[in-house]
């Protein structure tokens, strides 16, 4: 570790935001999470790689008890959000899910108008005192997710008009708008062209000044770009993480570097 | 000879035709069926085809024709004296028809030979008597021109059957034969086959499609000849609903406002009763209930749908009528009269049309893409938060579409309020009140002794005319709804 660059170190020294330890999760019979320890920190992107079915998105949203919603689902371990438990039955999974936004791989605009679209959240958890204050969230929202500019002439038509990557950066600034303090994304350009990407891409790393970002890819390349801490997640197990330099350069498990080189996956 | 003789007998060409156009098929490739351009099966439904379609097609058609030409002829030999001034040359013709079927039967029973039963010179006293004993109704006295004109009628049909029986079997031949003919191994029997198959549906969907254009057709006509005799703006604009059976027309009221305003508050009752509870039956078996307890509630929820309206019209008539009585009647608030009343009817509608909405709901709400209900919980949302701006927002076209059928099923239904809401017609805005609708007057009108021909009875059309457009209104609306809303995710 001493020989990464200074800016990096740096980095490793931002507080732990999730700690998760001995996570096992199970979809009925099926093992999908067999048991993981992992912290993640505040102010980082943070990359889940793996091939497919490997458990990236189940342990993603693990961290928002997103499985919840999901009947066959069980999940074992401790998870904590800031040193405290979030499978605590005191926690009410929608209050966390109001401070960890997730953002999903295919963009999922609701059947409502661009405005409505980032005002959802505020709305329903009473964010915004009047009007004014409301419009003021939503523009914020949409100009962090770099979509003002595009959209601030058509705030009321609907947002299911938007081409792809507009409907992404939309679900983006929606996520945003509820001032959450981890942002989850699931493969959040798979469903993106080249330059939509790379317009989500950036607003990632701008997002890194105030949010913990966890995101899923397929990509190795947006993995080394985006992302400053790497997980590797193999057949429900996390067999390496660290910082993504690391990972990329010189993986110390077999099969990280299998996967890198496009071995396995 | 009879007709099932005759089917069975070109099913068994047909029969024959398919074996021998196999077995042809595969002797034509030296039994390796590789050689076959088809599969020998498909050599062997051409022939088959071939030997029952057209044979099939013929018989229907010249059974159609048959009777036609035979009445015309014998119509025609009648000269105009055998017609009474009372009477008139249909009424003799069916006179003929009648003593051609009794000298069928008395034949048929022994009591007269072929040969007397032919003759025109046979004595009248006899065939009378005889027919008598087999049994047969002698309306008039037969006479001679009447008998002639009978045996003349038995003749021809005669004829026609052994005609066409022959016709048939010699066409399934041909068609039989053509069709083994045809088995060499090159033929593509496929190709022929699937043409075929292709035909036949065409033809199945044709003659629904022709059924219904009849239907609107006669519909159609007989509207129009009752407002030759009924003005059309009496009937749409007319305030007061009086047919009177005992005079002519002219003395009757035929006003369809009343009828409407009756089926429109009926359906309005009906349809507050089931939208609400309809819609939320549908949020909870969707939304929130368990496999387990979807499982068992969404089947017993569309028992509902399985009960015969008769049934809920029973309901209406001998449970909801007297429980009603006894909070809004006489000893109780004082509103009602009867039983049978608006409310009742209503009640008892909506009850029907729960299972309607609920289910149709029910598949328009799992319609709405998961991905809707991860992106509102994923921002923190409740579920009946999401439910109430997300998940019915997005359906909410489909459930008008839903809502909007169950209500031309409403205005559709006759038994509920044949039963629950009284027969009076009546312009009231007091839902205890009896009143009724178009569905329930249209049965009442036909089924007096009234003549066919009078406008009371042919004011049944127009009101089915009036109840189909309305309702089909209403279904094009709802599937243009519906269609609009589909749109959204594909
Ligand atoms: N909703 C679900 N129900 C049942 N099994 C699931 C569900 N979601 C995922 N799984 C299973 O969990 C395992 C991990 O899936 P997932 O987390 O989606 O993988 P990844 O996102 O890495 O491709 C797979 O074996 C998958 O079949
Ligand atoms: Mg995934």
């Amino acid at each position: 570790m001493y020989d990464s660059p200074i800016s990096e170190r740096q980095l490793t020294q931002q507080e732990i935001k999730f700690s998760a330890r001995g996570v096992q999760v199970y979809y009925g019979d099926n093992h999908a999470i067999k048991g993981v320890d992992v912290d993640l920190e505040d102010k980082t992107v943070t990359a889940f790689i793996g091939p497919s079915g490997c458990g990236k998105s189940t342990f993603l949203r693990c961290l928002n008890r997103m499985n919840d919603t999901i009947d066959i689902c069980r999940v074992e371990g401790t998870i904590t959000l800031d040193d405290q438990d979030i499978y605590d039955k005191r926690v009410d999974p929608v209050q966390l899910r109001a401070r960890v936004g997730m953002v999903f791989q295919k963009p999922n605009p609701f059947p409502k108008s661009i405005y409505d679209n980032v005002a959802y959240g505020p709305r329903i958890h009473g964010m915004a005192r009047n009007r004014d204050e409301l419009d003021s969230i939503v523009e914020k929202s949409l100009r962090r997710a770099a979509i003002w500019d595009e959209v601030k002439d058509r705030l009321n038509a609907p947002g299911t008009g938007l081409s792809g990557g507009q409907q992404q950066r939309l679900c983006i600034a929606r996520a945003v708008a509820t001032e959450p303090e981890v942002l989850l994304m699931d493969e959040p350009c798979s469903a993106l062209d080249p330059i939509a990407t790379a317009q989500v891409e950036e607003l990632i790393d701008e997002l890194r000044q105030d949010y913990s970002v966890v995101i899923v890819t397929h990509s190795m390349q947006q993995a080394a770009r985006v992302s400053q801490k790497t997980a590797f997640f193999h057949l429900g197990h996390l067999v390496e993480f660290g910082e993504t330099s690391q990972i990329f350069t010189n993986p110390e498990d077999k099969r990280t570097e299998s996967y890198i080189t496009g071995r396995i996956g | 000879m009879p007709l099932q003789w005759l089917f069975l007998i070109v099913l068994a060409i047909a029969t024959l035709g398919y074996v021998m156009g196999r077995r042809r098929a595969l002797a034509a490739a030296h039994h390796d069926r590789r050689r076959l351009h088809s599969l020998p099966s498909y050599y062997g439904a051409n022939a088959g085809l071939k030997a029952f379609v057209p044979a099939f097609l013929f018989a229907v058609i010249w059974l159609l024709v048959q009777p036609l030409v035979v009445t015309n002829t014998v119509s025609n030999m009648l000269g105009a004296d055998v017609i009474p001034d009372t009477s008139s040359r249909g009424l003799v013709m069916s006179e003929v028809r009648r003593a051609a079927d009794g000298l069928d039967a008395a034949v048929a029973q022994g009591f007269i030979t072929k040969d007397r039963a032919r003759s025109a010179d046979a004595d009248l006293n006899e065939v009378t008597e005889s027919l008598k004993s087999a049994g047969q109704i002698i309306t008039s006295e037969l006479t001679r021109p009447i008998l002639n004109a009978a045996q003349r009628y038995r003749a021809m049909t005669g004829a026609g059957a052994s005609i066409m029986s022959g016709l048939v079997i010699l066409i399934a031949l041909a068609g039989a034969l053509w069709g083994i003919w045809q088995a060499k191994a090159e033929f593509r029997a496929r190709n022929v086959v699937e043409q075929g198959i292709r035909a036949l549906l065409i033809a199945a969907a044709s003659i629904a499609i022709l059924t219904t254009l009849g239907i609107v057709l006669s519909l159609i006509f007989n509207t129009i000849e009752f407002f030759r005799l009924y003005p059309a703006a009496d009937f749409f604009l007319g305030l007061n609903w009086a047919p009177s059976f005992s005079g002519r027309g002219g003395s009757s009221d035929l006003g369809v406002l009343p009828l409407l305003w009756g089926t429109l508050y009926i359906s309005l009752v009906a349809l507050s009763v089931a939208v609400p509870i309809g819609l939320f039956a549908a949020v909870y078996l969707s939304e929130y209930a368990s496999p387990r307890a979807r499982g068992i509630a969404k089947p017993l929820l569309e028992i509902l749908a399985g009960i015969p309206t008769i049934v809920y019209g029973l309901f209406a008539l001998l449970t909801v009528g007297p429980l009603l009585m006894q909070v809004f009647g006489e000893d109780g608030l004082g509103w009602m009269q009867a039983g049978t009343a608006v409310m009742t009817a209503g009640l008892v509608m909506g009850i029907m049309l729960i299972p309607f909405v609920s289910s149709l709901s029910d598949d328009i709400i799992n319609a709405v893409p998961q991905a809707m209900r991860d992106g509102s919980y994923g921002l923190g949302a409740t579920q009946s938060e999401t439910i109430r701006q997300v998940v019915l927002p997005a359906a909410l076209p489909g459930i008008v579409g839903a809502i909007l059928l169950a209500a031309s099923r409403a205005i559709g239904e006759t038994m509920i309020v044949v039963l629950g809401a009284g027969a009076a017609a009546r312009l009231s805005l007091n839902p205890f009140d009896a009143m009724t609708t178009v569905t329930a007057k249209i049965v009442s009108q036909l089924t007096g002794d009234a003549d066919f021909a009078s406008p009371e009875a042919l004011v049944a059309f127009a009101l089915g005319m009036t109840l189909f457009v309305i309702t089909l209104a209403l279904n094009v609306f709802a599937l243009y709804v519906v269609r609009k809303y589909r749109e959204q995710y594909e």
